[in-house]
């Protein structure tokens, strides 16, 4: 790496290189029944170099040639892609406990035993179909610039599935354990998924109607791929975001607090730097109901004349190579507050409405402009307080501006999930869209 | 490279083994408004190896050549450690012994055009949309990825085959003080650089929409009957139906497995589908699938009757049914998996007007915005649509996602129209990203949808 940055140097105005190596072992069962073991042992990577303003770009699997690589970058600098920032200088970052060497010592033997006490144990007290994954993925990072930074990273994730499926579909109750380490997973963790799709078995058809409707942490993405996409650096700049001039201003309900914690190490994947060496920091993005922060990569920071947060992240919504995308705003590492009620005392609470445990065609609809109208796989009909059923053919929709504006309660508990670390909330006066 | 890749292989003594290698290039232009974000030619490559040893199967993907032996002693590891854990041993369907090369016929090979060329054009598509002031931005890109193949197996199997894709596609965004709204466009396809010329007509279309969408009111949410326009219905076979065809969907799943039995009726009489990777020039074009195994037309569904399926070598042989070859990779970091090809519902002889006629009051909509399925329940987005009254279209509306009951829905097919049209971009994601799928159908009505609304 350091060849290829001298290298480089010696042919622009400022370099980053940015490598990557990931093993990741995965174990499926399906249906009580071992499906497949897989291995991935995948490395990259990418350089970016900058010269008379202007951003030069390439990445590569086996680093074959140094020279291929540099080419590459030097020819994309002919499109003329305008980079106005500097890459950052970054020293003395907190140390953070982010790799468990115990990962080592855990093979797919351990994954495989673990999947199969979780369906012993699940199957003699559902009928549901058990499906179930175990798996974990160690990731060494480091990204040098011309600056001076040069930064590493060691990480290690375990993570399980625990998936109880309704007849005739993929609809299911779902949960995710997702630790820095490997560890059983816990009964009341395991009870949760088992007595939710216990209670909900019924299928009923209830009336539609605007009415209480509460989404689980597995489901909340739905409404925060909105917010991300409202508050992002990049489509506050684009004109594209609805509140891009709402700083300070009550945009939701004043129990609602949003904000990016890549410092909390007691999670996996924690960051002291994001993907371009920018120092990683708490951010609020929503406090008690206020917007407070847009967030930036180095790119858009420069645009829009502020300061980056520590947001370049080379992600993209359907995954991808990480060596191959090129940083853009993301909150990697997102949480919502959580509120002081237990799921059960919320349900008792809720008394008649929807509970959103599956949530389909997120990605559809207007995400900019907030609105989301998705199918329910499946929904919970709550009655009297309590989860009486479950129902598969219908529809909620709304607009997170006026949904969060109708907060009616939020779990004391947050729980890890795909888009970040949130609780289940209810919200009120939810268009539910049924056959009656 | 196939001597090298047959060295790799000769290091195990299990009954199967197959290795993939693959290099990948690939040009990406993006334009974010008027700014051009992205642009650049880069070329990535890797290995994938599958073993099967004594009835268990394990692959591992890896980038480095010299990784290969201890890959090797990885999966067969990983298969002993399945073949312990499962009741029935896995088995391949047979499969011819393949010797062959292959290259796709081209109309203007995007390998001989020059990058500047491909940014004139992307910016020219881009900056249509731009003159128009309620037009907030864009987000428009070209892509082009071109995959070299090499597979071996140690039956005898040395395939290189390429596969070339290109398109120019993205978002166009408009506004009007809060309200936004956006609209999808691009052209594409498998079959050379030739397809995406001339094609401003789409560009201007797609943004005289975003632009109408803005005066669009919101669809009203309840039960409506519904003509989908081409584009919707083959979103609709793909996600709804298509996704039940893939044999490693249903396979570990009884509910579903006793629904999907071969013969059983799913829909009415009129419907048939069929899934065709051999079709030339269509997106979804291959000649062999990532298991080495050659691609063949497959009817799925014939006069609304479940006659057949898409199969890899493991689930042929676990459902004791026909190869199809449809098990494809997205590339050199996955082990394959069954994909459609190209899906599409066989066209009928009946006009849109006839459609019209017959549905009288209801919605026509059109293009899809992202679809998914969880089983017999499936929902999916719409651009736009029209009020259809007394079989006249009326006004606009928009903010448009149907949901439904895939066995309900296909029984409800009321009338299918003759104007069969295949799709030009793709992107199915089933835990890897699959460009190349490609489906289609004529205009369908179909009664009895439920529609969200706002």
């Amino acid at each position: 790496m350091e060849k290829l940055l001298a290298i480089a140097k010696a042919n622009s105005d400022k370099v980053e290189i940015f490598s990557l190596e990931q093993t990741i072992n995965l174990v499926k069962f399906e249906n009580s029944k071992l499906k497949n073991i897989e291995c991935k042992v995948q490395s990259g990577i990418s350089l970016r170099l900058i010269k008379d303003g202007k951003l030069g770009f390439s990445y590569t699997k086996n680093l074959i040639s140094r020279e291929e690589l540099l080419q590459n970058a030097l020819d994309s600098l002919k499109g003329g892609v305008e980079a106005t920032f500097d890459f950052p200088h970054t020293k003395d970052l907190p140390r953070l406990s982010t790799y468990d060497p115990s990962i080592e010592n855990i093979s797919n033997k351990n994954f495989l035993d673990e999947c199969n006490r979780v369906c012993k144990k699940l199957s003699s007290k559902t009928k549901g179909q058990i499906n179930v994954s175990a798996g974990s993925a160690i990731d060494k990072l480091r990204i040098i610039n011309s600056s001076g930074t040069d930064v590493l990273l060691s990480t290690s994730n375990y993570f399980f599935h625990n998936t109880i499926l309704y007849p005739n579909s993929y609809a299911a109750i779902h949960r995710m354990l997702y630790l820095k380490k490997f560890e059983k997973s816990p009964d009341e963790y395991l009870h949760f998924v088992l007595d939710t799709y216990n209670r909900s078995l019924k299928k009923v058809n209830p009336k539609g109607g605007k009415m209480k409707v509460l989404f689980m942490p597995e489901t909340m993405y739905v409404l925060m791929w909105r917010l991300l996409s409202a508050t992002s650096g990049k489509d506050v700049y684009q004109k594209q975001s609805p509140v891009a001039e709402k700083i300070g201003e009550k945009i939701f309900d004043e129990k609602i607090t949003i904000y990016d914690d890549p410092l909390n190490d007691k999670m996996p994947n924690a960051r002291s730097f994001d993907d371009e060496g920018t120092p990683c920091r708490y951010l609020p993005i929503i406090e008690k109901g206020r917007l407070k922060n847009f967030y930036y990569d180095l790119h858009y920071s420069k645009k829009m004349n502020t300061k980056p947060t520590g947001h370049g992240y080379k992600s993209a919504m359907w995954g991808g190579d990480t060596v191959f995308l090129k940083p853009t705003p993301s909150l990697e590492h997102l949480h919502i507050k959580p509120g002081t009620k237990s799921f059960s005392e919320l349900i008792k609470l809720m008394d008649k409405g929807i509970v959103v445990a599956g949530a389909l065609g997120a990605h559809s609809g207007n995400i900019q402009n907030g609105d989301f109208s998705i199918g329910l796989s499946p929904g919970l009909y709550v009655d009297n307080g309590e989860i009486v059923g479950h129902v598969k053919d219908a529809m909620i929709a709304g607009n997170i501006y006026n949904a969060m504006k109708n907060v009616i309660d939020i779990e004391d508990t947050c729980y890890p999930v795909s888009a970040g670390t949130f609780p289940a909330i209810i919200f009120d006066n939810i268009s539910v869209a049924t056959r009656k | 490279m196939f001597d090298l890749l047959k060295s790799m292989l000769s290091k195990t003594d299990s009954k199967y083994a197959d290795l993939r290698y693959e290099i990948k290039k690939e040009i990406k232009i993006i334009f974010n408004g008027k700014e051009l974000t992205q642009i650049g030619s880069n070329l990535t490559d890797g290995y994938v190896l599958r073993i099967l040893k004594n009835g268990g199967l394990s692959s591992v993907a890896f980038t480095k050549g010299i990784d290969a032996e201890k890959a090797i002693r990885t999966a067969e590891m990983n298969a002993v450690l399945v073949s312990e854990n499962i009741e029935e041993p896995i088995r391949f369907a047979k499969a011819d012994v393949v010797k062959d090369t292959f290259s796709p016929k081209l109309e203007e090979d995007p390998r001989r055009i020059s990058i500047d060329e491909k940014l004139e054009l992307t910016r020219k598509y881009n900056n249509l949309p731009l003159k128009y002031e309620k037009i907030a931005t864009t987000n428009i890109g070209y892509m082009e990825v071109i995959r070299e193949k090499y597979f071996v197996n140690t039956e005898g199997s040395e395939i290189r085959e390429d596969l070339i894709t290109t398109r120019i596609n993205g978002l166009i965004t408009s506004r009007d003080g809060n309200l936004i709204q956006n609209v999808r466009a691009g052209t594409g396809g498998s079959n050379g650089f030739a397809i995406l010329r001339n094609a401003q007509e789409e560009f201007e279309k797609k943004t005289s929409i975003a632009l109408q969408l803005l005066k669009a009111k919101p669809v009203e949410a309840g039960v409506h009957n519904v003509i989908l326009n081409p584009s919707l219905a083959g979103v609709f076979t793909h996600e709804a139906f298509g996704h039940f065809s893939e044999a490693d969907l249903i396979e570990d799943n009884p509910t579903m497995r006793k629904k999907m039995k071969i013969n059983a009726k799913l829909g009415s009489d009129i419907l048939s589908i069929i899934d065709d990777p051999t079709m030339p020039n269509q997106l979804g074009f291959y000649k062999y699938d990532d298991e080495g195994v050659m691609a063949r037309p497959t009817q799925l569904l014939k006069n609304g009757v479940l006659v057949g399926r898409l199969h890899s070598r493991r689930s042929a042989a676990a459902f004791r049914e026909q190869l199809s070859g449809h098990c494809i990779a997205q590339d050199y970091r996955y082990a394959p998996i069954i994909r459609m090809g190209n899906i599409y519902i066989e066209p009928d002889t009946n006009t849109f007007d006839d459609l019209l006629a017959t549905m009288g009051n209801g919605l026509y909509i059109l293009d899809a915005k992202g679809g998914q399925t969880s089983g017999e329940n499936f929902t999916f987005g719409a651009q736009y649509g029209y009020i259809v009254k007394n079989s006249k279209l009326g006004k606009m509306v928009r903010d448009i996602n149907m949901s439904g009951n895939l066995y309900k829905t296909l029984q409800n097919i009321a009338v299918i129209g003759s104007d069969l049209v295949l799709s030009k971009i793709g992107g199915c994601g089933k835990g890897q990203l699959n460009i190349r799928s490609c489906h289609g159908a004529p205009h369908v009505f179909i009664k009895n949808v439920i529609i969200g609304g706002v």
